[in-house]
């Protein structure tokens, strides 16, 4: 069974429905990418299924299942077990999603003692193996800095490794590299398919990298305007899709050795 | 290669940081802008890419140095030459939702340069707008609209046709196509390439993705840390680039003709603070092929083949090292 079940679903904020007949499925272990030009919808779906969209917007047709369950009917106590512990969410800037005037720590314990009944002390420590295990140099400074002390490729580690504190078996990622430089990029990368290697954790990531959403990906759903243009295997999408959209948005990727306009 | 339009001698920038300690933003640049070709400069943020295009539209001068243009020295000037002279020289920026304002009309956006050098009369700024417009492929109702009723792409061409308005000979574009969906970059890329053929300008263009920059530069600069580490042709980029660095940012672009299978190996790290840079080379700490001679001596620029300079000890020729 799939671990995660889009299925069908329209999005509305208030009679109108912005995303409609929207269906993705995810097996476990898998990597998904969403792609799309801005105002598509990607980043609306993956906010749909964490229960996260904007005042006013609610999922007015289909159904989301998690593990065999509706996603749509959990009370507010259910979705806080669920939300950080089952399936986590990266941002575009998880920097600046944090509280800017508390320290990395603080906010770090917080999260852990939302979900675990631990002391501060040990929480903190909790926090800190964490940061090793994402490879960031000197765990314990970090925790001490506030966010706007990190350069955006580590506050974006920090994001990943919080994000990663119970093994989530779904991460959400939200346009993760789009704010950071080509070598972070590739390091972010890299890192977000190490995770899907070792802990088997299924992601959807929403980016408008073409480059990217292929690299990762083993599913590519392209959108347009609200719906779901093309879908397919990342095969399928950059060698044999004929959708003449899906041609036009991967033929304007820049690449080597590729097309030149001088 | 055409004629030598301008050219940055020994340009350095220092500003000062806390604790007496200085700041290099740019560390002896040297750079040379052809007549009607494109020089893309890449490097990752806070390398300097942009502190250096800015001396060229005058928002900073440089600590030391020169960038020659017409026979003169133009970080110098004042008054009226100055006046003169910001006409030949115009900037496109990243983001043109923040580089309008935001009261006023387009016509008012694209017009208003001409008339602060007296081309046009008020009375033509009607007329003028509509044909600014039709250069850049927008239609001419556009003119009564205000920058927030348009699109990004839009708005980038109301910025384009705002920098031609004046009919400059260089234009400098930073990061004027990062904001943009793949797409839409795409069609304002075709369109900048076309008015250069057209009007035979001179581009200036930053970018921190080199797959992208080498789609349309003639010229090619990578800057790391305030410093130039390669000046490569830009048709042949693959083939010729050979610092560390640029490698490591040639195999950091993502591309969807690449090899899946591949893994990516991206350099190690994060570039250190300019406040404390080691001595010799600036890149040693990320580079894999770093020797003894790298941590004593800072390399420079060097050329090792016709068009193809390189600042690095693994390149350099006997004697010169």
């Amino acid at each position: 069974m799939a671990l995660l079940e889009i299925k069908n679903i329209d999005v509305s904020y208030g009679r109108r429905a912005t995303v409609q007949g929207c269906s993705i499925e995810l097996e476990q272990g898998q990597i998904c990418s969403v792609v799309g030009e801005s105002g598509s919808g990607k980043t609306t779906v993956i906010r749909a299924v964490l229960g996260l969209l904007p005042g006013g917007g609610r999922v007015s047709a289909g159904d989301i299942v998690y593990d065999g369950r509706s996603l749509l009917t959990l009370s507010k106590r259910e979705w806080r077990a669920l939300r950080g512990h089952d399936i986590s969410m990266i941002f575009q800037d998880s920097g600046a999603m944090m509280n800017q005037t508390r320290l990395i720590g603080k906010s770090f314990v917080e999260y852990i003692r939302t979900h675990e009944s631990v002391s501060k002390q040990d929480a903190w420590k909790k926090g800190a193996e964490m940061l090793g295990r994402m490879r960031l140099p000197d765990p314990d400074r970090i925790m001490r800095s506030y966010p706007f002390q990190l350069s955006g490729g580590m506050r974006q580690r920090v994001g990943i490794a919080m994000g990663m504190t119970y093994q989530p078996k779904l991460l959400l990622a939200d346009e993760p590299t789009s704010a950071l430089d080509v070598t972070t990029q590739a390091q972010i990368v890299r890192q977000m398919m190490e995770l899907r290697d070792e802990y088997g954790t299924s992601i959807i990531v929403v980016t408008h990298d073409i480059g990217v959403a292929a690299y990762m990906a083993n599913v590519v759903v392209v959108m347009k305007d609200g719906h779901i243009e093309d879908k397919g295997s990342r095969e399928y999408i950059l060698n044999e899709s004929t959708n003449a959209y899906t041609r036009k948005l991967i033929g304007a990727v820049p690449s080597l050795g590729g097309k030149r306009y001088v | 290669m055409s004629e030598l339009l301008l050219e940055a001698r020994h340009v350095t920038r220092r500003f000062p940081a806390p604790g007496g300690k200085e700041l290099v933003a740019c560390n002896d640049i040297n750079l040379k802008f052809y007549k009607g070709k494109t020089l893309g400069l890449v490097g990752e943020s806070g390398c300097g890419k942009s502190t250096f295009m800015r001396f060229l539209v005058w928002l900073d001068t440089p600590s030391e140095g020169k960038i020659i243009y017409r026979g003169k020295d133009i970080t110098r000037l004042k008054g009226r030459e100055l006046h003169d002279m910001r006409q030949h020289i115009q900037m496109v920026f990243q983001d043109p939702a923040t580089s309008f304002n935001p009261k006023m009309k387009i016509r008012d956006i694209v017009c208003e340069p001409l008339l602060n050098y007296g081309r046009i009369k008020r009375s033509e700024k009607n007329a003028k707008a509509r044909e600014l417009l039709a250069m850049v492929e927008l239609p001419g109702e556009f003119a009564d609209r205000f920058p927030h009723n348009m699109s990004g792409g839009q708005r980038q061409r109301v910025a384009i046709a705002r920098a031609l308005a004046l009919e400059p000979e260089i234009i400098v574009m930073d990061e004027a196509t990062s904001a943009l969906d793949v797409s839409v970059q795409e069609t304002v890329i075709e369109l900048i390439t076309k008015l250069q053929r057209e009007k035979n300008i001179t581009i200036g263009f930053i970018c921190h993705n080199l797959g992208f920059i080498q789609s349309f530069s003639h010229q090619i600069a990578v800057m790391y840390l305030g410093n130039i580490v390669e000046v490569m042709p830009g048709d042949k980029l693959a083939e010729v680039c050979c610092h560390p660095y640029s490698k490591a940012l040639l195999n950091a672009v993502f591309d969807t003709k690449m090899d899946f299978s591949k893994k990516i190996e991206p350099i190690k790290g994060e570039p250190p603070s300019p406040l404390d840079l080691p001595t010799g080379c600036p890149f040693q700490d990320r580079c894999d092929r770093c020797m003894a001679l790298c941590r004593e001596k800072r390399p420079t620029l060097t050329e090792i083949e016709p068009d193809h300079e390189v600042a690095c000890h693994l390149f350099a020729k006997e004697g010169d090292a």
